[in-house]
């Protein structure tokens, strides 16, 4: 019943254009991949997906990714919160920066990677679901990689910029932000530095949610230069300094997070060539992240948890046109990761406890892989890509090796990962075209699942406790897609099925006594034979007529284990609508979230079942010249009815903001 | 040019040789401290003795004695019996003794005794060596632990009271430390104390401020001379508490036993 219900629904709703033309594919078999990649591109060109996506000037690429379908973000806090693909999350996706690996440096995975690029950073999001995702690392998931806009070169103009300035009354919350570029005609470097300032938010009915504050800020240098016409050097800065982040849904807070990224590039295209473009990055980036106990009330005993992660890696990626109608994607890359994270609990009169809850441990990773793509008439085309992967993890100091020898883990170890995807595309009569794919791929377990040591997780109230035996986890997985276009419009349905061997997931471990005070017991890292996902996706661009559009998506998942129980945190149907009309200088733009009820819950996880909801927003727009500058003024009220409301990957039940009242100007120079 | 080569490295290897010996001698003295020097009356002996530290306490405590002839030689096949003896007026009494076997290593013999209470105690040594005998008696203030190192129970087994001290772990770490611990039984009048290998322990670490143990502890099983080894797991620093309980026979002789170690 219920089945056929989304089903109906799923028929009658779908997807706007990706910003990806499909005739393109006959053009360039290349773009088949692209196919599943949501690309907004930042400003500049007028993109009525990019707005969609990107609601508000001020948005986080959080609030971009809740709007992808493929996407669903998992919340801990107002935020940092963890981006899922189709509901596989952490180490099952390969969260990039312009292709740099990141780890975060918390065990609470209270830093996602997606925290450090701000959309006014942002040239790119692209977002590859399953299997075929593994090109640029081992996931299962798939990849989500942040691509940043680069320094322009001299377009007509030396220096040009960007101030913005926001505010929003749910959190009386602040953002600032500036870009600066200058640029020559062989040399452009590009500044930016964005500034977020949050209170405690108001949720929906008017209760202030304690320990939600925020304050950050972002920034970032870049520097391009060009070589030659082909030849160009790019080096790369991004900074990031958190301070006072709550996290209402944990025991904790983060005092101080810290990131510095950086990169050198050289990138080279030539199309006349058949080598037609290369890559080549070297990186290293590090993280440091103190959580804070101190702001809390009855804290049963103080204590102190810093994490860091260092991470150094390479890779090179280069085309080659082997003819016409195919050609060849290569990419070599290798990449080291520490991480240490420790805890020291104070009982006054007692010497302080001190033990390591990520000891300290280093995986080194080299992998290779290769797409190709074959262009096979103006109607199909097709791609196989595979990849390999060496990685080599262990313990890497005494002080480690002996805490962790308690369970008998020592030694080093050596995996090899491989992944293999095919992926079709045929046209199937004047406006119909289908994508299939078929991929089977394997990660490798996280650092918290290898060798985790007694990590607290709030939401189900359970120590954790790592296991150095664990196997790669395997998958399968299969998806369809049909696109339909008429006119201007286009709609677009996908189903997918997601088969995960080896299936890694906690399970309570009797003999282990709890850690934490007033956790319900320790759960280990274990394996189950095997977990499902089946789901869909649609997404639907109306154009009505030349004022009028409308963008509405919509995504369900089902999951299950080999043992028939519903898998954690799987977001229920939801469906996003919206509608704009488009005067001249000026839109306005109303919007409906509608999430169903999530009854189908992991009891084993302490899940708790969550509401349906539907939300309203109401935006608009314009622009203006302000001293005969570009200007552009956003106003709107998110959250109108001022619901009440949680989603069901928001942990701890914290109710999400009330009606929230925001403005923000652009200036651009 | 080769056969310089040749005469200085043999030259060379010569000198670091002999320097080696001289290592050898110096070395069982080296890290412990001399805590008493004296002769043995009505011979022409010498005793030295040593310890780890300075200070003495009431614990498990290892000795070594040093046995010399009138011209400082050293004497390797000594007999030397230990007694450590408490005088507290109303009543005399010992405390479990390990006494040193009958030849000397690197010159020194080893011993350890229990000093199973605070106060002034007295090594009463008797020493048979170049077919003379002679005793000392050797003066200890022993002072308190940090945290107790010696505990006793009156078994429900048999109605003897047992001592039990802590031997390792000394420097313990978060991980895996070896365990050990010795159990002797009160002789008649508390002058003997016979080591004990009848007892069944069983071993539960626990972090009282926390109310947490440990996972896969090895209890301590008897390894010979009443020293009872396992491991012990720490997962992190702190006060840890080592719950003991002793069976005997399958009687739960001792219960609620502990030593507390913080680190």
């Amino acid at each position: 019943m219920n089945k056929t219900i989304i089903f109906a629904i799923i028929i009658l709703m779908a997807k706007f254009a990706h910003a990806q033309n499909e005739d393109s594919v006959f053009k360039d078999s290349s773009k088949i991949v692209d196919l599943t990649e949501v690309t907004v591109y930042n400003s500049k060109k007028v993109n009525k997906a990019t707005d969609y996506f990107k609601s508000n000037q001020s948005a986080t690429l959080e609030d971009i990714m809740s709007r992808l379908p493929e996407l669903s973000l998992i919340k801990r806090g107002p935020y940092g919160m963890e981006p899922s693909i189709r509901n596989l999350s952490d180490g099952r996706i390969n969260v990039l920066i312009d292709g740099m690996k990141i780890h975060g440096a918390c065990t609470d995975k209270m830093d996602p990677v997606t925290i450090y690029i701000e959309p006014s950073n942002l040239k790119s999001l692209e977002v590859e679901s399953g299997g075929t995702g593994s090109f640029s690392g081992s996931s299962i998931g798939g990849t989500i990689n942040m691509k940043k806009d680069e320094p322009l070169l001299y377009s007509g103009k030396t220096f040009s910029g960007i101030v913005q300035s926001g505010f929003q009354t749910a959190a009386k919350s602040f953002y600032e932000g500036v870009q600066l570029n200058y640029s020559t005609k062989k040399f452009g470097i590009k500044g930016a530095a964005t500034y977020r300032n949050s209170s405690n938010y108001r949720s929906g009915g008017g209760k202030i949610i304690p320990f939600s504050q925020f304050e950050k800020i972002n920034y970032s240098l870049s520097l391009k230069y060009k070589l030659n016409e082909r030849l160009y050097y790019l080096a790369d800065y991004i900074g990031d300094k958190g301070y006072n982040i709550g996290y209402p849904a944990l025991p904790m807070d983060v005092g101080f997070a810290s990131a510095n990224i950086g990169s050198m590039s050289l990138s080279y295209s030539d199309n006349s060539k058949k080598l037609y473009t290369w890559n080549l990055k070297v990186y290293a980036n590090s993280v440091v992240h103190k959580m804070d106990d101190t702001k809390r009330p009855n804290v049963p005993m103080h204590m102190d948890m810093p994490g860091e992660s260092n991470t150094k890696g390479f890779y090179a990626e280069a085309s080659y046109r082997i003819n016409r109608h195919q050609k060849i994607d290569v990419r070599i890359d290798a990449s080291s990761v520490f991480l240490k994270a420790d805890m020291t609990m104070y009982q006054p009169g007692e010497l302080p406890m001190y033990m390591l809850t990520w000891p300290d441990n280093r995986t080194n990773q080299a992998g290779i892989a290769a797409k190709w793509n074959v262009h096979v008439s103006d109607k199909s085309s097709f791609m196989i890509s595979g990849r390999l992967d060496g990685i080599n993890s262990g313990l890497v100091t005494t002080e480690s090796k002996s805490q962790m020898s308690i369970f008998g883990y020592e030694k080093k170890r050596n995996d090899f990962l491989k992944s293999v995807s095919a992926k079709a595309y045929q046209k199937a009569g004047k406006n119909i075209s289908i994508i299939s794919s078929l991929s089977y791929s394997e990660r490798f377990p996280t650092a918290t699942e290898l060798y985790g040591f007694y990590l607290f997780n709030a939401s189900e109230n359970y120590d954790y406790i790592g296991n150095p035996f664990l196997n790669p986890e395997k998958s399968i997985q299969a998806e369809l897609t049909g696109n339909y276009r008429f006119g201007r419009s286009n709609i677009k349905l996908t189903g997918y099925y997601i088969h995960v061997l080896d299936y890694i997931t906690g399970m309570v471990n009797p003999a282990l006594s709890v850690m934490t005070i007033g956790a319900a017991g320790v759960k280990r890292f274990e394996q189950i034979k095997f977990a499902d996902i089946i789901g869909a996706e649609g997404s639907l661009f109306l154009n009505v007529n030349k004022n009028v559009d409308v963008v509405s998506t919509l995504k369900y998942a089902y999951g299950k284990d080999s043992e028939n129980n519903p898998l954690v945190a799987i977001a229920p149907l939801k469906s996003i609508v919206s509608v704009r009309r488009t005067f001249n200088n000026f839109y306005v733009q109303a919007e409906s979230e509608m999430s169903a009820a999530q009854n189908r819950v992991n009891k084993m996880a302490a899940e708790l079942p969550t509401n349906g909801f539907a939300i309203f927003h109401l935006r608009g727009e314009y622009n203006f010249a302000f001293f005969k500058l570009n200007s552009k003024a956003q106003f709107g009220v998110e959250n109108i009815l001022d619901k009440n409301y949680t989603e069901h990957l928001d942990w701890g039940k914290i109710p999400r903001q009330g009606r929230n009242f925001y403005i923000q100007l652009k200036v651009a120079f | 040019m080769k056969k310089l080569f040749l005469i200085v490295s043999v030259l060379f290897a010569v000198i670091m040789s002999s320097c080696k010996k001289d290592e050898v001698q110096q070395q069982p003295v080296i890290n412990l401290e001399k805590i008493y020097e004296g002769s043995v009356e009505g011979t022409g002996l010498k005793v030295e003795l040593y310890s780890k530290q300075i200070s003495q306490y009431a614990q498990y405590s290892t000795f070594w004695i040093a046995v010399k002839d009138a011209a400082g030689n050293p004497i390797q096949n000594a007999t030397i019996n230990v007694v450590p003896f408490m005088d507290m007026g109303s009543m005399q009494h010992s405390a479990p003794v390990e006494n040193p076997s009958a030849s000397a290593v690197d010159n020194l013999y080893k011993f350890s005794a229990v000093f199973i209470m605070t106060g002034n105690w007295a090594l009463n040594i008797n020493i048979t060596a170049n077919s003379q005998t002679g005793a000392v008696s050797i003066p200890l203030n022993i002072q308190a632990p940090a945290k107790p190192k010696v505990k006793s129970f009156t078994s429900s087994a048999d109605g003897s009271k047992y001592f039990y001290a802590y031997i390792e772990p000394t420097s313990p770490v978060v991980g895996i430390n070896d365990m050990e611990i010795a159990v002797f039984k009160t002789g008649p009048m508390m002058m003997t104390f016979p080591p004990d290998s009848s007892m069944t322990i069983g071993l539960e670490p626990e972090m009282p401020s926390m109310g947490h143990g440990s996972p896969n502890n090895v209890s301590p099983v008897h390894i010979g001379n009443g020293h009872y080894k396992g491991k012990v797991n720490f997962t992190m620093t702190g006060l840890w508490k080592l719950n003991l309980d002793f069976m005997s026979g399958g009687t739960l002789a001792g219960e609620d036993q502990y030593f507390e170690i913080e680190f």
